[in-house]
C-alpha cells in the first residue's frame, strides 16, 4: 500500500492542469476587440457611481466570532467521536459521555446568550427597525 | 471489516495501476500510476459535469416547467454539450476596469480546483478509489471549504457592487451552514468509529433487518434518517443551490460574485459549482447511502455510485424548480437558531443511543 497522499498530490496536479489547459485553449480561440465602454463594470446599464471598495457594514462580525468558537469545538469533537464506541466498551457510558455533555452545555449556554443579545440576528435599517417596533 | 473491504473494492486505484503499467514500482512508476489514476477520476467527473451543465440541467428544468428545452442537435439534443463548450470558450474575455488582478484571475481556478480535489478520497466502487487516507472525511470538508475563499476572491476582486454583495453573502452563508454540516458528519463517525472513507462504507455493509427475504443494509440513511435529512439540507446550503442560492440570487444581485466573469472564467466558475454539487452528492452517498453498495456483483459498484450522485443532483434541481429563495436574514436565523441546535441535538441523541447499544 503506497502513501495515499501521493495520489492526492497527483489529483491536485490534474486539478490545476484542467483549468489551465482550458484557459490556454480559450486564449487561442477567442477574439479581442477592445472598445471604449466595454470594460465598464456592470451596474444595470447605468454609468457606475463611485468605488466599490468603501466602508461597509458586513452585518455578521459577531456571527464570525461565534463561528470560530464552534469551529474549534468541532475539531475537539472529532477525536472524541472516533474512539467513542471503544471507550464506552472499556470505561462505561458515564465517564465517556459526561464530560462531552458538559462541554457542549457550556457552548449551548454561549449560543443562548448570543441568541438573546441578538448577535445572530441580521441588523435591519433604522427605518425597518422603527417599523417593527411600532 | 478491513478484509470484507478488500474483497469488495480491492486496493486503491494507483496501487493496482502499478501492477498493470510497465513502469515498475519505483518512485517513477508510483508517480505515473498516481497521475494516471488521477486523470481517470478527473475525466470521469469532468464528463459528468459536461453532461449535467449544458444538457441535463436544461432538460430537468424544462420538464418541471412543461417545456422541451434543447432537442435540435443530435439525439435528445446531446450534441449541445459540444456546441456550448466551443461557444463559451471562444467568447471574448472582457477584463473590467479596476479589477484586482491576479486575485480576479485566480478565483475561477481556485473554485474548479477545490471541487475536483475533494474527489481524491471518495470510494466510487469498481476499484475507482484514488486515495484512502485515515483522515478522509476531515480532508473532504477541509478541501470543500477552500471554495469559499474562491467566492470571496471573485466577489472582492471584481470591483462590482453586485459581486461584492454576493461574496459577502457567500461568507455569511458558509459561516451559518458549516458547523451543522460537520456536526452531523460527526454523528456518522460515532456509528462508524473511523474517519477513513473505505471503513465508513464497509461499516454500512452489514444487514440491518430482513423484510420478506429482502435484506436492508445498515446504510446510515436508514439507521438515522433524522441526520440524513439534516445533512441533505446542510449540503444544499454548502453548494449554494436553491432555496439557498443567496450569493447568486439572480433577481437581486444579477449573478452575484460571477457578474463580471465572461468566456473561459465563466466556464470555470460554472464547472466549479457543478463539481461542488457532485462532491456534495458523493459525500452524501458515502456517509449515508452505502457508497457504491447495491444489488448485483461488487464490480458494478460505480454504476450504483453514479446513480446515487445523480439522485442527489436531481434533488437539487427539483429544489431549484419547486422552492422560493430565502432572504439572507432568514438564512442566518435558520443556520444559527435551527440547524445548529438540531445538529447538536442529533449529536447528543446519537451518542446516547450508540453508547447504550455498545
Amino acid at each position: 500500500m503506497s502513501n495515499p497522499w501521493i495520489a492526492v498530490g497527483a489529483l491536485a496536479l490534474v486539478g490545476l492542469a484542467i483549468p489551465l489547459s482550458m484557459i490556454a485553449i480559450s486564449s487561442l480561440l477567442r477574439p479581442s476587440v477592445p472598445e471604449q465602454g466595454k470594460r465598464a463594470v456592470y451596474e444595470s446599464g447605468e454609468v457606475p457611481t463611485g468605488d466599490t471598495r468603501i466602508r461597509f457594514n458586513i452585518q455578521y462580525y459577531m456571527v464570525a466570532l461565534l463561528f470560530v468558537v464552534f469551529d474549534v469545538e468541532t475539531v475537539l469533537i472529532f477525536p472524541w467521536a472516533l474512539i467513542y464506541s471503544d471507550a464506552v466498551a472499556e470505561f462505561g457510558l458515564g465517564p465517556v459521555l459526561g464530560p462531552m455533555l458538559v462541554f457542549l452545555a457550556i457552548l449551548v449556554i454561549g449560543l443562548g446568550w448570543a441568541w438573546r443579545t441578538g448577535a445572530v440576528r441580521w441588523v435591519k435599517s433604522e427605518r425597518a427597525e422603527i417599523k417593527t417596533q411600532l | 471489516m478491513a478484509s470484507a473491504l478488500t474483497a469488495l473494492q480491492g486496493a486503491p486505484l494507483p496501487d493496482r495501476l502499478v501492477e498493470v503499467l510497465p513502469f515498475g514500482s519505483g518512485p517513477l512508476g508510483t508517480a505515473i500510476a498516481a497521475l494516471v489514476g488521477a486523470a481517470i477520476v478527473g475525466s470521469l467527473m469532468m464528463t459528468m459535469t459536461a453532461v449535467a451543465g449544458p444538457w441535463a440541467k436544461r432538460k430537468v428544468t424544462a420538464a418541471f416547467t412543461d417545456r422541451y428545452a434543447v432537442n435540435r442537435l443530435g439525439p435528445f439534443g446531446l450534441v449541445i454539450i459540444v456546441a456550448d463548450a466551443v461557444r463559451l470558450l471562444s467568447k471574448e474575455l472582457i477584463v473590467p476596469e479596476g479589477v484586482d488582478r491576479p486575485a480576479w484571475d485566480l478565483a475561477p481556478i481556485v473554485l474548479a480546483f477545490s471541487a475536483l480535489l475533494g474527489f481524491a478520497v471518495i470510494p466510487m466502487g469498481s476499484g475507482i478509489h484514488l486515495a484512502d487516507p485515515e483522515v478522509g472525511l476531515v480532508y473532504v470538508f477541509a478541501i470543500a471549504s477552500i471554495a469559499s475563499l474562491g467566492l470571496v476572491m471573485a466577489g472582492y476582486a471584481s470591483n462590482n457592487k453586485f459581486s461584492m454583495l454576493g461574496g459577502l453573502r457567500a461568507v455569511a452563508q458558509n459561516l451559518a451552514y458549516e458547523i451543522p454540516l460537520i456536526l452531523i458528519a460527526v454523528s456518522v463517525v460515532l456509528f462508524a468509529g473511523s474517519l477513513q472513507m473505505s471503513e465508513i462504507v464497509a461499516a454500512q455493509a452489514e444487514p440491518l433487518v430482513t423484510v420478506a427475504g429482502f435484506s436492508v443494509p445498515t446504510w446510515y440513511a436508514f439507521v438515522n434518517p433524522f441526520a440524513f435529512v439534516l445533512f441533505v439540507i446542510a449540503n444544499l446550503m454548502e453548494v449554494g443551490r436553491n432555496p439557498f442560492d443567496i450569493p447568486e440570487a439572480p433577481t437581486e444581485l444579477v449573478a452575484g460574485y460571477q457578474t463580471e466573469y465572461s468566456s473561459v472564467y465563466f466556464v470555470l466558475i460554472y464547472l466549479g459549482e457543478f463539481l461542488h454539487i457532485f462532491l456534495g452528492g458523493a459525500v452524501i452517498a458515502t456517509l449515508f447511502l452505502g457508497g457504491p453498495a447495491g444489488p448485483g456483483p461488487a464490480s458494478i459498484g460505480i454504476v450504483w455510485f453514479i446513480a446515487k450522485i445523480w439522485a442527489v443532483y436531481l434533488f437539487t434541481q427539483w429544489a431549484r424548480s419547486a422552492l422560493p429563495r430565502l432572504r439572507i436574514d432568514q438564512l442566518i436565523e435558520i443556520g444559527w437558531k435551527g440547524m445548529l441546535v438540531l445538529a447538536l441535538a442529533n449529536l447528543v441523541l446519537t451518542a446516547v443511543i450508540v453508547g447504550v447499544i455498545a
